[in-house]
């Protein structure tokens, strides 16, 4: 799982670096554009996300003392969380795109809704991962190794998200 | 149902086997070299230039070209022996089937429509520079765009690599492929944008996609070549 | 001073909160200049990244304890990435 983790993070790097690039030839217009944007509300999705993930880290110290069923419920709750994340995302998007700053918009906006169109990606495929280690918690010997990727993976999704808010949102 | 075929011995394996360089290396010649399709020349390109283009290239795209749709059962062969040894795996041969059926949708706007179009474009040079503008699109959109149609089949690939308790091919191999997915969804745009980096020249649409599916080749080559040796001669998937 | 498991990951998710509320009242305090670049809040916002990212990674996935490779490995991720974001910020 590191190795997916790892290309993952240089793979997103390559990405926010082409967003500074661009960001440098336009300034202004990237700047005036984060006006637009929602700063509570991707303030309190990071907020969300952080809080997923230190239940994440606690479900993993669970399992390892042997309490599944907790470990289970504070999986159960990571995944609450990110659904939470994608339903302000998903209204975050509505609202913008409602008030005309869709993905064409602007340099700014096209790569607004491809990454964080490509980090929601992400935690879908997290919910899934989540799910698998959900599931190994419930069977009699469950593999350490399994919780512990799939908590690595949400990490990962959540270490992203920090550096997007930074980058699209309070930037200036 | 009739008793499985008497088969021994790789030999007939590794002929298919060969066939994964051989391709390869001839796509990155025509692609590269030949058809100057890669890295692809600008969607932003006036009616003009692209007509330039195509009179400064015309000899070496047609060779290209017409020595792709020849070469291109290689990929056919490649794909034959990826789902042989999909068989192999502990999951349902469905995935085997559905790896092959993604392939051959996605051969003829993957590599093929861009090939026809260059062809016709350079084949009458007096043509209308409106309509060969309009080939050109064609070919570019449908190379970079179709990027989708392959999308299925990485999925497939990783789902079954992910489940396969007999270890075909290796775990990281279906992160590797699971990567892939994520540079095809970034593809998507290209039908949009005419410049920056989500159109078909761009940083994240072509250049960081393509630097990944090199990755994704380098690494299958060998590992088909790996899951061969590990087979056992003796017995066979029908 | 020898924390408890749980008492680190809740004393490390409390940080990473704290972190985020911070930066996110560097970008809006400022009133009508508040969408006029600044230097000050960037470096502010990207020192708080630094130090989120890697309570993220050394804390929560646990890269304290990994083998050296992949301590060097992050941290050079990391150190990549803010350097790059801080050079094409600044000229």
């Amino acid at each position: 799982m590191w190795l997916f983790v790892l290309g993952d993070l240089f793979i997103f790097l390559a990405y926010f670096v082409i967003f500074m690039i661009y960001r440098r030839w336009d300034p202004t217009l990237f700047l005036g554009s984060e006006r637009h944007l929602d700063l509570a509300i991707g303030a309190i999705n990071t907020l969300v996300l952080l809080t997923s993930s230190c239940l994440v880290a606690l479900g993993v110290g669970a399992a390892r003392r042997a309490q599944l069923q907790r470990a289970a419920r504070f999986v159960q709750g990571a995944i609450a969380c990110g659904a939470l994340f994608l339903a302000l995302k998903a209204f975050e998007w509505v609202r913008l795109a409602h008030d005309g700053y869709t993905f064409t918009h602007n340099n700014f906006f096209m790569f607004f809704f491809a990454l964080t169109g490509v980090h929601a990606f992400h935690i879908l495929m997290g919910f899934i991962v989540l799910a698998v280690v959900r599931r190994e918690l419930r069977t009699d010997h469950f593999r350490e190794h399994v919780v512990v990727a799939g908590a690595v993976y949400w990490h990962m999704v959540d270490l992203i998200w920090v550096v997007l808010f930074a980058l699209l949102y309070v930037m200036r | 149902m009739t008793a499985a075929p008497d088969r021994t011995g790789k030999r007939d394996l590794w002929i298919c086997w060969w066939t994964a360089p051989v391709f390869y290396l001839l796509f990155g010649l025509i692609f590269v070299l030949l058809t100057r399709v890669m890295p692809p020349p600008r969607p932003s390109m006036s009616t003009a230039q692209i007509g330039a283009f195509f009179a400064e290239h015309r000899t070496t795209i047609q060779i290209g070209f017409a020595l792709l749709i020849v070469v291109i059962a290689g990929s056919a062969v490649l794909s034959g022996l990826v789902a042989y040894q999909m068989k192999r795996m502990s999951v349902q041969p469905v995935f085997a089937y559905g790896y092959i059926a993604t392939l051959a949708v996605g051969a003829v706007p993957g590599c093929l429509l861009c090939a026809i179009s260059f062809l016709t474009a350079t084949f009458r040079p007096d043509r209308d520079p409106h309509q060969i503008a309009m080939l050109y699109d064609v070919a570019l959109l449908s190379f970079v765009g179709s990027l989708g149609c392959f999308a299925a089949q990485y999925l497939i690939l990783a789902i079954a690599i992910l489940l396969d308790k007999n270890k075909i091919f290796p775990t990281w191999f279906a992160y590797v492929s699971i990567w892939q997915i994520v540079t095809e969804l970034l593809a998507a745009p290209v039908f949009i944008f005419k410049h920056g980096p989500f159109a078909w020249n761009g940083a994240i649409a072509f250049y960081e996609g393509t630097l990944l599916f090199g990755v994704y080749i380098s690494c299958f080559i060998p590992l088909l070549r790996k899951a061969i040796q590990q087979q056992p001669s003796e017995r066979l998937p029908a | 001073m020898q924390l408890s498991f749980n008492r680190r990951i809740t004393l490390v998710w409390s940080l990473l909160c704290i972190l985020t509320i911070t930066s996110w009242l560097l970008a809006s305090a400022r009133g009508h200049r508040e969408f006029s670049p600044s230097t000050g809040v960037t470096i502010g916002i990207l020192v708080a990244v630094v130090v989120k990212s890697r309570l993220i990674i050394q804390q929560f996935m646990e890269v304290r304890a990994a083998p050296n490779w992949l301590r060097h490995v992050t941290d050079g991720w990391l150190a990549l990435l803010v350097a790059s974001i801080l050079a094409l910020y600044l000229w």
